[in-house]
């Protein structure tokens, strides 16, 4: 499988929904649970199937402005890869 | 300070249309007139909201049996919990799928037996195999994650390449590649389902090759047999740690076959409350952390990570809950599991011909294993 590109629009795969309380928000999938924080809560907030990937990547560089893009951009690329490995989200 | 646990196990009923030869259910099964009634399971899962739970895992038996089950997973999923049903899907139609899906049920697990029809009426004891295939189809067209599971033992470990591409058909989103693990049936059949150090070693790369080809598509879980490896499985996380099992009667056990461990007793949901009995009750803090610990396990750097093991091997291999479990490598007692390793090894595995009729090849059968059989 390879990385999102710019028009994936990236989404919790079937079976996955958001869970956990105010401030703990975990991702329930069949086997587990995730609790995310930082990062990763901003990147997987976004993943509503409805933004693309490359809307995602320029809200979020806005965010940390100083961080080199192309380092945001390869980060979330490999995190989103990973989550679809594990069946967690789907783009 | 204990965490909380993380999920909970609802063990519905002990009664099944199949009659797996690999079922790790108690010999001792609990009869119908000891199921807890629907109002029982919906307090139960009310009390594991609260607690702080995320899973409710529906398993059996066969949950289908139940006629509420609709209730009970609306009544699970109306408490946050994550809803989860294992299950043959004997019992499922298309009606009763979506009725389950309307009430919040979010992942189904299939058990396949194997990819063939015989072999996989005859492990199961029950043909079944054809029903699951059509339901498989009428599951990918709900919006529900869908998991085949695929137990492998010695009798179907052989054509594990034939199962994988079968299972890839069925196009769900996970498989769960499990090797028997022997408690209840499984031990009584242990000799006949144990596989040879052959079959795990190209088991292992099959299942290598296929996770690479499938990746992003089709995700791989397999859990290794515990007698091969060198130390034990960390056996449901820990004691207490993380999971609580409901029995069909009611009782709250912390793994699927602590009710065979001598001179302890359960409580009831029916009685206590989960937290209470998570937080307080003997039974729970019995094997809980480290104190209880013998050598080796007490020095040992790997306590945390496997917590000495699962208890109930330990009594059911070595006639005490308290040792190290034998199937580490370091265990007093590893010459129990070297044992039925070196005979397992000591024949090649020839898958034992199915010919016949379903019930002269089941009869045929008596010799090899013993079919799990239903409660009273």
């Amino acid at each position: 499988m390879a990385l999102p590109t710019d028009a994936s629009q990236p989404r919790l795969a079937a079976g996955c929904r958001w869970g956990g309380t105010g401030e703990e928000r975990v991702i329930l999938f069949p086997e587990g649970a995730i609790k995310l924080q930082g990062t990763g809560l901003q990147v997987l907030e976004r993943c509503d199937g409805t933004r693309t990937f490359g809307e995602i990547i320029s809200e979020l560089q806005k965010e940390f402005g100083k961080t080199d893009p192309e380092k945001i951009r390869g980060d979330i690329g490999m995190f989103l890869e990973q989550l679809q490995r594990k069946r967690i989200v789907d783009y | 300070m204990i965490s909380n646990p993380l999920a909970l196990i609802a063990e519905v009923t002990h009664r099944c249309p199949l009659h797996c030869v690999y079922c790790s259910n108690p010999l001792q099964l609990a009869g119908t007139e000891w199921e807890l009634p629907t109002a029982e399971w919906t307090r139960v899962f009310e009390q594991a909201g609260k607690l702080g739970m995320l899973h409710a895992h529906f398993t059996g038996g066969e949950p289908l049996a139940r006629t509420d089950l609709v209730e009970l997973i609306a009544a699970a999923r109306g408490a946050g919990l994550y809803t989860n049903l294992i299950t043959s899907g004997v019992g499922l139609n298309e009606a009763r799928l979506q009725a389950l899906v309307d009430a919040g049920l979010e992942h189904i697990q299939i058990s396949f037996q194997d990819s063939r029809e015989e072999a996989a009426n005859w492990i199961a004891g029950a043909k079944a195999h054809a029903h699951k295939v059509e339901l498989s189809r009428a599951i990918k067209q709900q919006k529900v994650a869908f998991t085949v599971n695929l137990v492998v033992h010695r009798q179907n470990l052989d054509h594990l390449e034939e199962m994988i591409a079968f299972i890839e058909q069925l196009n769900p989103e996970r498989v769960e590649i499990a090797n028997a693990q022997y408690y209840g049936w499984a031990l009584e059949n242990r000799a006949a389902l144990m596989p040879t150090r052959a079959q795990l070693e190209n088991a292992v790369a099959t299942i290598a090759e296929a996770e690479k080809r499938l990746a992003g598509r089709m995700r791989i879980d397999s859990v290794v047999p515990d007698y091969y490896a060198k130390y034990p499985k960390a056996c449901m996380g820990g004691w207490g740690r993380r999971l609580m099992l409901i029995n069909p009667s009611g009782k709250a056990l912390p793994c699927h076959a602590a009710e065979v461990l001598p001179g302890m007793s359960f409580e009831n949901v029916r009685e206590k409350s989960l937290e209470w009995i998570w937080r307080e009750s003997d039974s729970f803090q019995r094997f809980r952390g480290e104190e209880w610990m013998a050598e080796p396990c007490r020095s040992c750097e790997r306590r945390t990570e496997d917590f000495g093991g699962c208890r109930c091997q330990a009594f059911l291999l070595a006639g005490d809950a308290q040792v190290t479990d034998p199937a580490c490598s370091l265990a007093p007692r590893h010459e129990r599991v070297q044992a039925a390793v070196e005979a397992a090894n000591s024949q090649a595995a020839v898958a034992t011909p199915v010919q016949g009729t379903f019930v002269q090849v089941q009869k045929l059968s008596g010799d090899l294993w013993k079919y799990r059989t239903n409660p009273e």
